[in-house]
């Protein structure tokens, strides 16, 4: 449990008032016409609090005698997700268009 | 549980496919590996029932030492689930950049009607496009974040040392079953949301195209199998008729229209890939829910007869670091899969 105060709150009740709010905006940037790519940007920016703010308050990956290690056993996998999204997700040279028949739309014995 | 897990999606993989039951023979398989499933669970909760705290093993071996060797384990099962939602995302984003997208194909003009072009088409053109569709989402999003918030309420009374016994039962039972109740409402406006929809009153409709109600998803024809999918935003005589769409004058299409070399149309489109990276990204997020849901509805059962005390109460921290987990995945499933 949390030994800790947020600007002198309840840190439990100040994350989950922080998360709704961030959520809020989140559903108003849909709402609101501002491009494609700034509304990815705008849904990136949010996204990454909202996880931190989960995973370090709700988690207890903050505050707690244990939460050092804890974080980096939560760390651990990171290294396979960056190379996951990087290698695989982002940067394939021909991404979707180069795989074979099988993988593709449309080749599904149907 | 686990070789019963691994049984049931086997055997409901080769008896339903592409949308149809295609091996009944599985179907007696199906029902011995949820008995199997079953037996496990009754033998976990026989054991859990009674557990009071009173020997809660200390991990020893460096660098976990003194941490309860429940959590260290609950939390590379966590990093094991992480993983698997990671090859997930990465799929969707490899598709999602690789493919074309259907908005692009149409209007580059390269596509006749009648004819089938595979392109990528994400969820979030269906559910984004008004708030009424985005509605169950939105609404599940809240929900999640509520229901993180209402199991670390729950955890925070079962260890209060100061209080009542009644009291910390009553307080537990409550914060555990407002959990259970926000992780049904999830699952039904899932199901909403991909099968039902729902009608809107009638001074709505203005606000929804006319349309009187929110078609699901299946209704729409968004799915793994959709090999001739149809939207009226792809369609050149429904963009004409109807206020709020348009046709970009910059677009290839609509110069193609103007020297009359395409004579528009309704373009048909492939989008098997980009339905099944939604569905089996989504569905994963969903099972996990429903997991959470079983193991709620045992905890809620135990707190109900004061089976959580100071002593005890790391479980149910153990079940929220999991059910925190499903609320952090799906921070991430939302705004990239429904939003974007």
């Amino acid at each position: 449990m949390a030994h800790y105060k947020i600007m002198g709150q309840d840190p439990y009740w100040m994350n989950f008032f922080g998360l709704i709010l961030l959520t809020v905006i989140e559903v108003a940037a849909v709402g609101v016409d501002l491009g494609k790519t700034m509304t990815l940007f705008i849904l990136t920016v949010i996204a990454i609090p909202k996880f931190l703010m989960i995973a370090a308050i709700f988690m207890h990956l903050y505050g707690d005698e244990d939460s050092a290690i804890l974080t980096i056993t939560a760390l651990f996998p990171a290294f396979f997700i960056i190379i996951m999204i990087l290698f695989v997700g982002l940067t394939h040279p021909e991404a979707a268009s180069g795989l074979p028949d099988w993988c593709r739309p449309g080749n599904y014995g149907l | 549980m686990s070789v019963g897990i691994a049984m049931f999606l086997f055997t409901l993989a080769g008896a339903y496919q592409w949308g149809e039951f295609t091996e009944p023979g599985y179907v007696p398989l199906i029902g011995a590996s949820l008995f199997v499933v079953t037996i496990g669970l009754l033998v976990w909760w026989r054991q859990d029932i009674s557990f009071d705290g009173s020997y809660e093993p200390k991990s020893t071996g460096a660098p976990f030492q003194n941490i309860d060797i429940r959590k260290v384990a609950m939390w590379v099962f966590l990093m094991s689930e992480m993983m698997v939602f990671t090859s997930l995302f990465s799929t969707y984003i490899r598709y999602r950049l690789g493919i074309e997208s259907c908005q692009e194909v149409f209007e580059s003009g390269n596509w006749v009607e009648g004819s089938s072009v595979t392109c990528f088409e994400p969820a979030s053109h269906l559910i984004a496009s008004s708030w009424f569709h985005l509605a169950p989402g939105a609404i599940n999003t809240f929900a999640l974040i509520v229901s993180s918030f209402t199991v670390v309420q729950a955890l925070r009374y079962a260890k209060m040392v100061d209080i009542d016994d009644t009291v910390r039962k009553r307080k537990v039972t409550r914060y555990l079953g407002a959990t259970w109740v926000l992780a049904i409402i999830f699952l039904t406006l899932k199901m909403v949301e991909w099968f039902v929809g729902f009608p809107l009153p009638d001074f709505m409709h203005e606000y929804n195209h006319g349309d009187s109600s929110i078609k699901s998803l299946y209704t729409e024809g968004y799915l793994i199998n959709a090999d001739s999918y149809q939207h009226h935003a792809y369609d050149t005589h429904y963009i004409e008729t109807h206020e709020g769409y348009e046709l970009s004058e910059d677009s290839a299409l609509y110069a193609m229209m103007q020297a009359g070399t395409h004579p528009g149309g309704h373009m048909m489109a492939n989008i098997q890939v980009s339905a099944t990276t939604f569905y089996v990204t989504t569905g994963t997020h969903g099972a996990h829910v429903f997991g959470g849901i079983i193991g709620l509805t045992y905890m809620t059962f135990k707190a109900s007869r004061g089976g959580y005390t100071p002593d005890n109460a790391v479980s149910i921290e153990y079940f929220g670091l999991y059910w925190h987990f499903v609320d952090l995945v799906w921070v991430l499933v939302f705004p990239f899969f429904y939003l974007y």
